[in-house]
């Protein structure tokens, strides 16, 4: 483990000029530039208001847009991190045949490269909070832990997944069918104080209810995103009790990912 | 100690195509259950490697194309892992495995350098010191904020030489660079080369098809014969071996088939049946003795009477350099030949071109038309040798030999 952080802060420049690549890629000769980075998660919240005047979707005392753009904020930066990690070795394959230097560098700077995008977000959500006059609380000091937490699990799926995605395409493929279907089970379109509801206030599913709720919070996201939305919007603590479940899965599969990309690593250029 | 040790080193690859998923879980399934699965057969890039390399020494690593030379500069860079045996490199390898790895065309040149340069390890302001000698040292000042898309090929190969040589490193790995720019270019590189190898005292590793920058810039050859070192040690006897090496592979390769390349024609009364080489007792021969007598012979079948035909035998090399023609005018002048099959011949005195591989032509025509009935480039390679030592080395001296005549006098 120790190995591990020395070996990045040894490569941290390195990290930071391909995270400046990354970005710098992906916004020369657009036009809009770096401004396309907040399209995504501004439509869906769109989208998301305009479905919820039909449907009908409890948000408490939070106006909604700003409630699905707390969580969108969240999912989309681990999403993106998690597929583009799961992309990075492949597509740094130049690199891969060419020259030496710890392979997880590529996933870790895929998703520090998607940092600078949500730190656009946050731009768009200081614009909310004031249209909506909501004041951030000392709460907020909790972000900076909720996205490193956020960090490490869009990389325990990165990490195994750009392994596998050497060897098997597939998985570049499947990735974003699932990661779509996940956000159906976080609390993005809905707050999780709707499922608590259901579930541990009304005992919706009988005796099964508690192990249901433990279940759907083992899904990391499920805490991250109900936390992000307590420190920000309502003032309030993370809820820890949502959060741990979630967190013993990341502390058991993150090791494990790690040390499968580790392993699969030396074939990498045989295999690419 | 020395700073490469190489031991015992081998490397396998899978040979045919990579399986996909279904495959993978279908096998997988089958060898659970105890059933055999066929596996895809391995070749071995390299085969039980072993050598050690001291810092300050400049070594040439030469071979046929699939000779390992790539798998071992990778294996050395810490790309690829050695399937047996180890690799230990004591100090900081520069890999210059074809210079512009990792360039990105959107990127203009100063933002590649950058990035290069963090990449082989640089800290940003060590690049920020190097910055400029980098650019005045490619010739690149006026087009380093152009993106490299619109650069010359020449053009980015000099970039990145110049940054992938200013990294200080232990350890230099060349792969086939140095035959790349403009000559004016090439020059500096070589110079550039030189002065890490003999000031500077570093290690380098040159793999190179350009066996005369090996055989100058090097003090040891290792030559690679698939998958093993076939020779380690001196640079001028190794090559020498290594030339003679190639041009029988050039010469078994073309002597099956004629080369695409080649031009030929026939008006189909004259059908060429062999050409070959004899010496002076008469029997046939595949390679020529430098300066000895040979006797050329085309044997080949007439369809419709020959009138007043007028032959030429041409050497020339390979690549279709024309080197030298015999034409038979007047010489077989008012003369028929009836259909039947013929011999012609060339008498050779004291073979005059120097070693290495050539190839003959053949052209056939009659007085009375001023078009060909035959012609024929290609239609034998053969491969001259020599005893002497100080002939070896094909095609580097030129091809004909002058025989002139040394003297030396004092002028008081």
């Amino acid at each position: 483990m120790l190995r591990v952080a020395t070996n990045l802060y040894a490569y941290r420049e390195l990290m930071i000029t391909l995270a400046w690549k990354n970005i710098a890629l992906r916004y020369k000769q657009a036009y809009l530039g770096i401004a396309w980075a907040i399209l995504k998660p501004v439509t869906l919240m769109l989208i998301f208001t305009l479905v919820k005047s039909f449907v009908g979707i409890e948000s408490g005392d939070i106006p909604y847009p700003i409630l699905v753009f707390a969580a969108l904020m969240p999912w989309t930066f681990f999403q993106e991190s998690a597929s583009d990690g799961v992309n990075s070795v492949v597509s740094n394959t130049a690199l891969i045949k060419k020259i030496y230097f710890p392979r997880e560098i590529f996933p870790i700077t895929a998703v520090l490269t998607k940092l600078v995008e949500l730190g656009i977000n946050f731009i768009i959500l200081a614009g909310l909070m004031v249209w909506y006059g909501m004041m951030p609380s000392a709460h907020v000091l909790w972000v900076p832990i909720i996205l490193a937490y956020t960090m490490l699990a869009a990389l325990t799926i990165a990490f195994v997944g750009a392994a596998i995605n050497v060897y098997f395409r597939d998985m570049g493929q499947a990735l974003p069918v699932l990661l779509s279907l996940l956000m159906y089970a976080s609390p993005v379109i809905y707050p999780l104080q709707l499922v608590k509801d259901k579930l541990l206030t009304q005992q919706a599913a009988g005796e099964w209810s508690n192990m249901l709720y433990t279940l759907y919070t083992i899904n990391p996201l499920a805490g991250i995103i109900d936390a992000f939305q307590n420190v920000v919007l309502r003032s309030q603590p993370p809820d820890l009790t949502a959060m741990i479940p979630g967190a013993i899965m990341i502390s058991i599969l993150l090791p494990l990912s790690y040390l499968y990309f580790k392993r699969a690593e030396a074939y990498f250029a045989d295999v690419i | 100690m020395p700073i490469i040790e190489v031991d015992h080193l081998t490397k396998e690859y899978r040979l045919g195509a990579m399986q996909g998923l279904k495959q993978t879980l279908l096998n997988t399934a089958a060898r659970l259950s105890g059933r055999q699965v066929s596996e895809r057969p391995l070749f071995k890039a390299l085969d039980d490697v072993c050598f050690s390399i001291e810092p300050g020494e400049v070594v040439g690593i030469i071979g046929h194309n699939g000779a390992g030379k790539s798998s071992l500069l990778k294996m050395l860079a810490k790309i690829s892992t050695p399937t047996h045996g180890s690799v230990k490199v004591n100090g900081r390898i520069a890999p210059l495995i074809e210079v512009g790895a990792g360039f990105i065309p959107d990127f203009t040149g100063r933002e590649n350098v950058y990035l290069n340069g963090s990449i082989m390890g640089l800290s940003r302001k060590e690049i920020d010191v190097k910055f400029d000698e980098i650019v005045a040292f490619a010739e690149m000042g006026e087009f380093i904020d152009t993106p490299v898309k619109r650069y010359s090929s020449g053009m980015q190969v000099k970039l990145a030489f110049s940054v992938a040589t200013s990294i200080d490193a232990d350890i230099l790995i060349v792969d086939e660079v140095l035959a790349v720019g403009d000559l004016a270019f090439q020059r500096k590189c070589f110079d550039r080369m030189e002065d890490l190898i003999k000031r500077q005292g570093k290690t380098v590793l040159l793999v190179s098809h350009n066996i005369r920058q090996v055989e100058r810039l090097c003090s040891r050859v290792i030559l690679f014969d698939k998958g093993r070192i076939l020779a380690d040690g001196e640079p001028s006897p190794i090559c020498d071996h290594f030339y003679e090496q190639n041009d029988e592979k050039v010469r078994k390769d073309t002597a099956a088939k004629l080369s695409a390349s080649s031009k030929g024609e026939s008006s189909g009364d004259v059908e060429l049946l062999s050409v070959t080489f004899m010496d002076a007792e008469g029997t046939p021969i595949e390679r020529v003795e430098f300066n000895s007598d040979v006797t050329l012979c085309a044997t080949f079948r007439v369809g419709e009477r020959l009138v007043n035909p007028i032959f030429g035998l041409g050497i020339h090399t390979v690549d279709f350099l024309y080197l030298s023609t015999e034409i038979s005018e007047n010489i077989f002048e008012n003369r028929t030949y009836e259909p039947g099959e013929y011999v012609v011949s060339l008498h050779i005195r004291n073979f005059p071109f120097l070693p290495g591989v050539y190839s003959v032509r053949l052209g056939i025509n009659t007085g009375e038309l001023t078009k060909n009935i035959f012609y024929q480039e290609g239609v034998c390679n053969f491969q001259v040798t020599t005893a002497n030592r100080y002939r070896t080395q094909s095609m580097q001296e030129g091809f004909v030999e002058m025989k002139g005549e040394w003297q030396l006098k004092s002028l008081a």
